[in-house]
């Protein structure tokens, strides 16, 4: 018999995407035995367009639950005799952040895919699994799934990393990408065994009541989980493998992995601190996990130090997005550290933000890859204003976003996390945020100067218009980041009416949102 | 008038332009679409359209000031991201007014000049010009610290693209360069900007950007709180609070050591770029002064005021001197801009009434002075291909109008009596002497230096027999080029015959300054007496004084 908990409301996004997963694995078996359909002859890029729909239809049947979820404000426990999962208001917004991600990083698949010669349709079956992975990962309140998320969510993407295969820097990225991941999750779980050693449980609220500061046993424990989860957020020092991977892997993927992993990441650990959280809007994190920020306050600095120093000397420009992730998790580390809620409010508020305008970044550069091989060099770049003056337009709004201007969310977010900091009397660490944001800004802009300033290298062949999925992708996040960078908390844009109807342009509260997902942490 | 207008009358000369702009991309957008291109005529026309728009709307910002009123006027306030503290709060005093006036003049200029200059990309650069315009604008009407930041560093971008896509061959690097110093001086400012809103956290609860209290919202503002001297957390100190304001404004004033960026910025800009960086952009560093960092920090001011003024009389004198011996016309003007700053900076930090209303005055007069030395050698440069001195000589026989212009706009930039720069220069040396005497005899010699070097120049150029057999057949200027210099001449004149509508409208907000930094500044025990150049700010010259005695 089955136990009605299994039915929980709770598993309804991941099954969503996990039986979206099967469909598409079962549906290419299918699919490629047939040689024709209705008459007409199947191609693999059919095929691939068809089970594309099939993936993007999964993830938005799981992006209208967990929003629904997110407008309710449910708490739902899955398994309340031995909690594993629970899909609260912040769960479900990191749901709907990484399916979002996940739909578009499909909907820039596409042609890519076949573009770049790959287009099998395992890629959409991998990027489903590892997002089933990243939604049990982000509702885990238990080591247990937790562990079991972290797991799912990176088997498949070491896979997607390698998909390439007949090009070696993609199965190098494949395998420097297990290395290093299989070395995180055996920390992390080493971490989880002390932890279990010193407590005697393995689920968070355990480790809330009982965590003791002076047993080192439980130190040792705690401090293993960090440096786990450091690996996958790549925060200085366990960052060495992003630059590579993320070079190597195809570039579709790479822009799922540079968001989703990190968003997952950083909200899994909130998880984690957050039960740690006492009671009452803006105490900070207890006195028990308070030695933790000093830790964070570190990984932040290096982070942000080294990642912006070496994104000034690199000609890769997926290597150039690694290192800005870097920095970025530098920045997101200082949110994390300065603790308290409205901090965490920034650093939710942050990694949406971050979400839009990479994913943009990085649909630039899968966009200009031409048939046959990614397109990555920076010096590819020059002289693109002449030739495709919206994509020029866009990867400037981007790189300006990744930058910290204002008039984008960049900019917004940036200050969210940088005056959280200065708040919680981290005043030093964000200035050296700042310092180092100066630099960041002459290595962003070196790809809208040769953009729009140098001529077209001869060498380059003529950049391939852009596909329909792309113009969706670049289309979405553009808008993104302008309308959070000039109003993060929404509201009506204008109004009129029209006879009888009243229409407005309203914009959605994204910043009330992030504040509304952390409140759901304190318990 | 429609009442709306009335109210958001501020709102509407700042973001006129950029809305415009934004409409004609939208519209081009869709053209696009549609596979047509949208003609530059009509950008260039409804740019123009709604530059001179919010010129008009200025002048009545002119008209309707309010005398008696020494605080902010046309405020518009409204929430705008409440939980951090943030407002939309605009408003204007006679510190402003004028800057205001000064952009939105010479933004219609820009757009007018620059057909012939601009070669390619011209939708591009209308779009650019007005985004740059609104940019400005903002960041002169902000009175919510945040959103002063949000308008100082979004209009970078439109500046960088200005200087590094129409500008001359070293573009690139001029641009690179500008956005670095840029760079480097507003995050610094950024991070003093959180400090300050984070003071009254530990009060309220929450942070505190605006500038005064917005009326009718009650609260405070953060020139009502008191800012620690000698505090136990060092960042929340006025000395390190006003470092990093002052590293932002002194960038941009430029300050000797911080000048470096300037001269290539402003010669391989295109003429309109110079123009609007030159004429508006520096100001926005005195501006930053006098409204931020001397306000907020009195006492770090006092403090460091003598170094100040040490730093702006060697800019005086050190841009004087490279201005003598340039060979490039525009380089030339470039330096002449840097001592025409440093004397700005001079006013600003000696701290009296009469050195205050001259910086005013200063930082208006070289907005126009250096604008139109910038378009008269861009006339020269389109006739001859060339900005070095030595190419020309005996120009004023060919070109009689413009050597007379540019007779004119030189002799208002040395400061004759009868022309604007006059009266802002003697202000100022008066008030420097006041504070310190040396300083002021040191900036005098300057000035004199200046003097010699443009008459050097002037003479090379438009005197002396006609060596070079090309420049016998130089075509005078133009029906329009005598118009725009029309409209240059016209206020440059006009202040410098009668300056007292300009001076009854500035003097009011620079004694409410110099009352917020009398009352503010801590270090002073009340039994001591005030210093000698102290003194002076409690003896406001009256207005009417000031008209008599030029």
């Amino acid at each position: 018999m089955i136990p009605e908990s299994v039915f929980s409301v709770v598993l309804a996004p991941i099954g969503f995407v996990a039986i979206g997963a099967m469909l598409v694995l079962l549906g290419e078996v299918l699919l490629s035995r047939t040689k024709s359909f209705l008459g007409r002859p199947w191609n693999a890029r059919l095929i691939g367009s068809v089970l594309a729909g099939v993936a993007m239809f999964s993830l938005l049947l799981a992006l209208f639950v967990s929003s629904q979820w997110f407008a309710t404000g449910d708490v739902q426990v899955f398994n309340p005799q031995h909690p594993l999962l629970q899909l609260d208001r912040f769960s479900a917004l990191a749901s709907v952040l990484i399916v979002l991600a996940a739909l578009l990083s499909c909907a820039l698949a596409t042609y890519y895919l076949e573009a770049v010669g790959i287009n099998h349709a395992e890629y959409y079956a991998l990027l489903l699994l590892s997002t089933a992975g990243m939604l049990v990962l982000v509702s885990a309140i238990d080591f247990l799934s937790l562990f079991l998320g972290l797991e799912l969510m990176s088997l498949p993407l070491y896979a997607l990393a390698g998909f390439d295969r007949s090009r070696l820097s993609s199965n190098e990225s494949a395998l420097k990408y297990f290395l290093t991941g299989s070395f995180a999750s055996a920390l992390l779980l080493y971490g989880v065994a002390l932890l279990y050693g010193a407590i005697g449980s393995t689920s968070f609220a355990a480790l809330r009541a009982e965590f003791d500061p002076e047993s080192t046993l439980a130190l040792c424990g705690l401090g293993l989980v960090v440096v786990g989860f450091a690996i996958k957020l790549a925060a200085v020092p366990f960052h060495q493998w992003a630059p590579d991977v993320y070079e190597g892997a195809p570039s579709s993927v790479t822009a799922f992995l540079s968001v989703a992993v990190r968003a997952a990441g950083v909200f899994a650990l909130l998880r984690v601190l957050g039960l740690g959280m006492t009671t009452g809007a803006d105490a900070a994190i207890d006195s028990a996990l308070a030695s933790l920020a000093p830790v964070f306050a570190a990984l932040a600095a290096l982070s942000m130090i080294v990642g912006n120093l070496m994104m000034l000397i690199q000609n890769s420009v997926k290597r150039l997005l690694a290192y800005s992730g870097v920095a970025h998790a530098g920045y997101v580390l200082m949110g994390v550290a300065a603790g308290g809620s409205e901090a965490w409010a920034a650093v939710v508020f942050y990694l949406v933000v971050y979400t839009f305008m990479n994913i943009g970044a990085f649909a630039i550069v899968v966009s200009l890859a031409q048939r046959g091989r990614d397109s990555d060099r920076v010096a590819a770049f020059a002289g693109l204003a002449r030739e495709s003056p919206g994509r020029a337009a866009l990867m400037t709004l981007f790189l300006l976003a990744l930058a910290g201007f204002p008039v984008t969310a960049g900019f917004f977010a940036k200050f969210g996390v940088f005056s959280a900091a200065v708040n919680a009397g981290l005043a030093p660490l964000a200035l050296l945020g700042v310092v180092m944001s100066v630099v960041s800004v002459y290595a962003y802009v070196r790809i809208p100067v040769l953009m729009y300033m140098h001529e077209k290298d001869e060498f380059v062949g003529r950049a391939a218009e852009a596909q329909s999925g792309e113009r969706f992708v670049l289309l979405t996040c553009g808008v993104v980041v302008l309308a959070l960078g000039v109003l993060p908390n929404g509201g009506t844009v204008f109004e009129f009416a029209l006879g009888e109807q009243g229409f407005a342009l309203w914009l959605p509260p994204v910043l009330d949102w992030s504040r509304d997902a952390v409140a759901a942490l304190v318990p | 008038m429609l009442p709306e207008l009335n109210t958001h009358l501020l709102s509407v000369v700042t973001f006129a332009p950029l809305a415009t702009a934004l409409l004609l991309l939208a519209i081009n957008c869709a053209a696009r679409l549609a596979g047509a291109t949208l003609p530059v005529l009509v950008w260039r026309t409804f740019g123009l359209v709604a530059s001179g728009l919010s010129f008009v709307l200025s002048l009545s910002l002119f008209t309707g000031f309010d005398l008696k009123e020494p605080s902010f006027q046309f405020v518009e306030h409204a929430a705008w991201l409440p939980s951090w503290g943030i407002d939309y709060f605009i408003g204007i005093d006679g510190i402003s007014l004028f800057l205001v006036l000064l952009t939105t003049f010479l933004t219609p200029i820009v757009l007018v000049t620059s057909r012939h200059e601009v070669a390619r990309s011209r939708s591009s650069w209308v779009f650019f010009v007005l985004c740059l315009e609104t940019g400005l604008l903002g960041a002169f009407v902000s009175l919510n610290l945040f959103q002063l930041y949000f308008f100082w560093e979004a209009l970078l971008v439109p500046i960088v693209f200005v200087i590094g896509v129409w500008g001359g061959p070293g573009r690139r690097r001029a641009a690179q360069k500008f956005l670095v110093f840029s760079a480097l001086g507003s995050l610094p400012l950024l991070f003093a900007i959180l400090v300050l809103a984070s003071l009254p956290i530990a009060e309220n609860g929450a942070l505190l950007f605006n500038l005064v209290a917005p009326p009718g919202a009650g609260g405070a503002g953060l020139l009502d709180l008191p800012i620690a001297v000698d505090g136990p957390i060092w960042w929340q100190n006025q000395a390190w609070l006003f470092a990093a304001f002052a590293l932002a404004f002194a960038i941009k004033l430029p300050l000797v050591p911080l000048h470096n960026w300037l001269p290539d910025a402003l010669v391989e800009a295109p003429t309109g770029g110079s123009v609007l960086v030159a004429g508006v952009l520096l100001k926005l560093g005195g501006y930053g002064f006098l409204r931020f960092a001397v306000p907020l920090f009195p006492d770090a001011t006092l403090a460091v005021a003598p170094l100040f003024l040490c730093l702006a009389v060697v800019g005086i004198v050190y841009g004087s001197l490279l201005a003598m011996v340039q060979t490039d016309l525009k380089r030339l003007v470039a330096y002449a801009s840097l001592a025409h700053l440093g004397l700005a900076a001079l006013g600003i930090f000696a701290l009296n009434t009469s050195a205050l209303n001259g910086a005013v005055l200063q930082l208006v007069n070289h907005g126009l002075v250096a604008g139109a030395l910038f378009l008269l050698v861009e006339m020269l440069h389109r006739r001859r291909s060339t900005r070095l001195v030595s190419e020309f000589g005996g120009v004023a026989k060919p070109m009689p109008v413009l050597a007379a212009c540019f007779g004119v706009v030189i002799l208002s930039s040395v400061g004759l009596p009868g022309l604007s720069g006059f009266v802002g220069e003697l202000l100022i040396l008066v008030g420097a002497y006041l504070a310190s005497p040396l300083s002021a005899v040191a900036a005098t010699s300057g000035v004199l230096l200046l003097a010699a070097g443009a008459f050097w120049m002037f003479r090379r150029v438009m005197f002396g027999p006609i060596d070079n057999p090309e420049n016998r057949g130089l075509i005078d200027l133009g029906l329009g080029e005598r118009l725009v210099m029309l409209a240059f001449l016209l206020p440059i004149v006009g202040i410098g015959v009668y300056p007292e509508p300009l001076l009854r409208r500035i003097e009011p907000s620079v004694v409410e300054l110099l009352r917020r930094v009398d009352s503010r500044t801590q270090t002073r025990a009340p039994s001591e007496p005030a210093p000698e150049h102290e003194r002076t700010l409690v003896i406001p010259i009256d207005p009417s004084d000031e008209g008599e005695a030029l």
